[in-house]
């Protein structure tokens, strides 16, 4: 029997576990898998700046949606001016109610502010080459950070809610909405643009 | 582990030859290193006891199905009056208010996906141990992965309508205990689709091919 050699080449389908060895790519190719056609690796050598200006613009999205009211809620002669957060402090403040608040503060809180500094950390120096101290650990967790945040979901939740008070009570969408949303965008380009497989890549290479 | 690797893993399979993907870091290495040079993570052929963790969870999932169910997710008092929401009771305001796109989305994401994820769950498990429709099945398990998410929704309304409307005066809200259950069964079944290993269906293909032959 002919021994295997492991070569930074080989590839195993994580869905069916089909080993082969990765073609010769162009910028911009796909690599799917033979049988059962999973989608396994993006070739995108020249996608380092791009995504670490998403980023940047995530980042900056993300503070500007946690400061800025992001709903006002007008009823009879009150308005009422909600921020982002306080969709994880309102529940605290109902009696029983803290399970719920701590796993909407790791959806919609404390996963995204993971993703996107964690990805700030890895991304800025590796433009240089370099990585700096943690930088292995902390890839590891942008990658279950990246599957805990569910900013998308919850940007559908808000469309939902200002239907369902729409009969009670106005509602209207302030400065903050708008910067949420653009960060769902940046975000998604940032995570497109960088595929974690070869962030571990780049990792690897850099000092 | 390794004597029977032959026998277990599909020839094809990158398991079959002692090579390991890192479920962390997607790396190949042999599976002896124990640990990933990479990343650390610790390799595995396959997850371990994938089978016995997704069932539990599963069946975790739908035993809290039915008080998430049950429950009222949400109680509002207003002039008119006081009234409580469970899911179903939700998505059928919705409807018969007029708004339809509404009471579809809810319904799609807060019944049918976590009903129709238990089910993939169910038909995934039977097909690591039959290998039928290894193509198929490995396409619903990617489905059932990247879906669940979404049911998340209806907790998301429940938190953001609370928050909006804290100070109380003509109209109050507050959560109601389904949301609990309703966020766990979501969770659970993200646990359960996450610890399922695909993989397992095609080694059984492979052992079912074997036989045939
Ligand atoms: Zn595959």
């Amino acid at each position: 029997m002919r021994p295997t050699g492991v070569t930074t080449r080989s590839l195993a389908c994580h869905d069916c576990d089909a080993l082969f060895s990765a073609p010769v790519m162009k910028e911009g190719e796909r690599v799917i898998c033979p049988r059962c056609g999973a989608n396994l690796f993006i070739n995108r050598p020249d996608s380092l700046q791009r995504s670490a200006a998403y980023v940047v613009a995530s980042a900056v999205l993300f503070f500007a949606a946690n400061i800025f009211p992001f709903m006002t809620l007008k009823q009879e002669y009150r308005s009422n001016q909600m921020v982002l957060f306080q969709s994880v402090t309102g529940l605290i403040h109902q009696k029983d109610y803290a399970p719920l608040a701590i796993l909407v503060a790791i959806f919609t809180l404390i996963a995204p502010t993971l993703l996107i500094l964690g990805l700030l950390y890895l991304l800025l120096p590796l433009m240089r080459r370099r990585r700096l101290p943690g930088a292995v650990a902390l890839c590891r967790l942008v990658s279950t950070a990246r599957r805990w945040q569910m900013l998308d979901v919850y940007l559908l939740g808000v469309l939902v809610s200002l239907l369902k008070l729409g009969k009670l009570a106005t509602l209207t969408l302030g400065t903050s909405f708008w910067a949420f949303a653009a960060l769902i965008i940046c975000l998604s380009l940032a995570l497109g643009s960088i595929d974690l497989r070869e962030l571990w890549a780049r990792i690897e290479a850099a000092k | 582990m390794n004597a029977d690797s032959s026998t277990a893993y599909d020839r094809d399979s990158a398991a079959s030859k002692g090579l390991a993907l890192c479920h962390s870091c997607n790396r190949v290495d042999r599976v002896e290193s124990h640990h990933c040079p990479r990343c650390g993570a610790s390799l595995h052929l396959r997850k371990p006891d994938s089978l016995e963790r997704t069932i539990a969870y599963a069946a975790a999932a739908v035993i809290l199905y039915i008080p998430a169910n049950l429950l009222p997710v949400l109680r509002l008092e207003a002039v008119t009056g006081a009234h409580q929401n469970t899911i179903v009771g939700g998505v059928i305001e919705f409807w018969q208010s007029g708004d339809y796109p509404v009471a579809a989305i809810i319904f799609v994401a807060s019944v049918m996906i976590p009903i129709l994820k238990l089910f993939a769950i169910a038909a995934l498990c039977v097909s690591a141990r039959t290998g039928r429709f290894p193509r198929a099945m490995t396409r619903l398990y990617r489905i059932t992965e990247f879906i669940g998410r979404w049911s998340m929704v209806d907790v998301f309304v429940v938190a953001i309508l609370v928050a909006v409307v804290q100070l109380g005066g003509v109209l109050s809200i507050h959560p109601g205990p389904g949301a609990i259950s309703f966020a766990a069964v979501v969770v659970l079944t993200i646990f359960a689709a996450g610890s399922f290993d695909p993989r397992l269906i095609w080694d059984a293909a492979a052992r079912h091919e074997t036989r045939a032959s």
